[in-house]
């Protein structure tokens, strides 16, 4: 199923991308190839003696309306910089007082400070100047290729970033472990484990790292919960017969992780805060129910779904029932 | 209830500071009076933390990568937009619909969607307390599963999947449904 899922994610992706890139080009909505009128203020005669001119551009907004079909009350006036006349380049820095399309523009063109374009023609007398802005193109799909790159960084960084954390808490756990903490929380919620994790024998580590687990998730510590999750991944993948093959314990170890069953939830409430909410905290009720009804689900879920034949064929304890039978 | 929440707001916020530092008083010390050598066994535990990182990094990337590609190319709001009449129908508002997408795919990508949200209807609308309750109805079940499954290297993650996400959906449904218990809709 994560096969499916993981290739529809990208495929979509892909494919929306160049859907909505495909119809930038037929609805054209930066105006692409549209030679666009101003008048260059403060303009005089052989003011390209130097090789560039620098000043203010003023675009009339009956103009600026004609080309985006943008209501426009008043005329666009930008700090501007030619070089080299007709044929020569412009070039507008973004300033705030720009127009939000030139901004849009901006931010999804090769520079993300400035506009450049080509300068048709420049009447050396009256100052008047045409310009085409560089067209903007395939905005999505090289958003996408962005994206690709910078999430496969991001996940190093998180997974080199784990390290630290990972080793405090697995330290933790392990001194937990030979002073016999661990053994008593298991013991103490033995009648529950049981019940979820019937494949695993009651008294294994992995459920006192389970229990470790689902506690600091409950209490909202999501750094000490996932060094406590990953091990009891691996004391669940000591009694799984089948190496990479996810076991029935294992999957509803992860449909209770996912539900994501949080006492309070501190993220939620500090960004409402934030937001200035006169009862940031009302919240705290209604997570629970929710997140409550996930677990349940979750847990019910996983339970239905193993018994399904096209789940069941790889169920690796399944394989060992069979070797010892045969 | 302004004042229960308040109450827990506090108790929160006492629970986040005291938590640690008395799990790492309560095991190490139990370690000390049961006569572990407490340094020794830390360390030995610690060594495993290199190792289990650096193994997830091939199935995280793999994720976000996908899901990178996802966000970029705005097919939130395309399916956004195919769903919402049928949601419309249960009564969840089409606003909230990108966040219900969201949560389950990224953290980072579902609290920017509220924040935003909450900005524009206000954090006590009908939609600011539904998109934060959904927030905390559920986990980002694609990382935790690319996590979980990769620290043990499991590839065949069988039913792991369609489970979570049946929680998600039923947690986001009741998210709507306790808001609209709670603003008596």
């Amino acid at each position: 199923m994560l096969n499916y899922v993981w290739i529809a994610l990208i495929v979509l992706g892909i494919l929306v991308a160049v859907g909505n890139d495909v119809r930038d080009e037929i609805v054209n909505p930066y105006a692409n190839g549209v030679p666009i009128q101003g008048r260059l203020e403060g303009w005089e005669e052989g003011g390209l003696a130097m090789r560039s001119w620098e000043g203010m551009l003023v675009i009339p907004a009956a103009v600026f309306h004609e080309v985006y079909g943008a209501g426009r009350e008043e005329d666009v006036r930008v700090r501007v910089r030619i070089a080299g006349g007709s044929g020569g380049t412009i070039t507008l820095p973004v300033t705030p007082e720009m127009p939000e399309i030139w901004k849009t523009r901006a931010a999804r063109g090769q520079n993300a400070d400035r506009l450049s374009g080509t300068v048709r023609s420049l009447d050396a007398k009256s100052g008047s100047v045409t310009f085409v802005f560089e067209p903007i193109r395939f905005v999505k799909l090289r958003a996408v290729v962005k994206a690709a790159l910078d999430y496969a960084a991001t996940a190093v960084t998180i997974a080199l970033g784990l390290i630290g954390i990972m080793a405090l808490w697995l330290g933790v756990m392990k001194v937990a472990e030979e002073a016999g903490a661990v053994r008593l929380l298991t013991k103490l919620l033995g009648p529950i484990t049981r019940r979820l994790f019937p494949e695993v024998p009651p008294d294994h580590p992995a459920v006192g790292a389970m229990i470790m687990n689902i506690s600091a998730n409950l209490l909202g510590l999501s750094n000490a919960a996932t060094p406590f999750g990953l091990k009891a991944m691996e004391e669940l993948n000591k009694l799984n017969p089948k190496a990479g093959t996810a076991t029935n314990a294992m999957c509803t170890f992860l449909a209770i992780n996912t539900s994501g069953l949080v006492l309070i939830p501190a993220t939620a409430i500090a960004v409402r805060v934030a937001a200035g909410s006169a009862n940031p905290g009302v919240i705290i009720g209604t997570s629970i129910f929710g997140a409550g009804c996930a677990t349940i689900a979750g847990i019910l879920a996983v339970k239905l779904l193993q018994r399904m034949p096209r789940f069941r064929k790889d169920d690796p304890d399944n394989e060992r029932k069979d070797a010892s039978l045969g | 209830m302004p004042p229960l929440g308040d109450f827990f707001r506090s108790v929160i916020e006492i629970i986040s500071i005291v938590a640690i530092p008395l799990i790492l008083l309560l095991f190490l010390g139990w370690g000390m009076v049961r006569k572990v050598k407490v340094y020794e066994v830390f360390v030995e535990g610690a060594k495993d933390g290199f190792t289990v990182a650096v193994r997830i990094i091939p199935y995280l990337v793999a994720m976000l990568m996908a899901i990178g590609v996802f966000r970029a190319s705005g097919a939130l709001d395309v399916l956004s937009s195919v769903i919402a009449p049928l949601t419309n129908f249960i009564g969840m508002p089409a606003e909230a619909l990108p966040m219900a997408f969201m949560r389950p795919l990224s953290g980072s990508g579902s609290l920017g969607i509220m924040t935003e949200l909450m900005k524009v209807h206000g954090p006590d609308s009908f939609i600011g307390v539904l998109v934060s309750t959904m927030y905390g109805s559920t986990e980002t079940t694609f990382y935790v599963l690319a996590v979980y499954f990769g620290a043990v290297n499991i590839r065949n993650t069988r039913h792991a999947l369609p489970a979570g996400l049946i929680a998600d959906v039923i947690g986001m449904l009741a998210a709507v449904v306790i808001t609209r218990v709670y603003f008596g809709i």
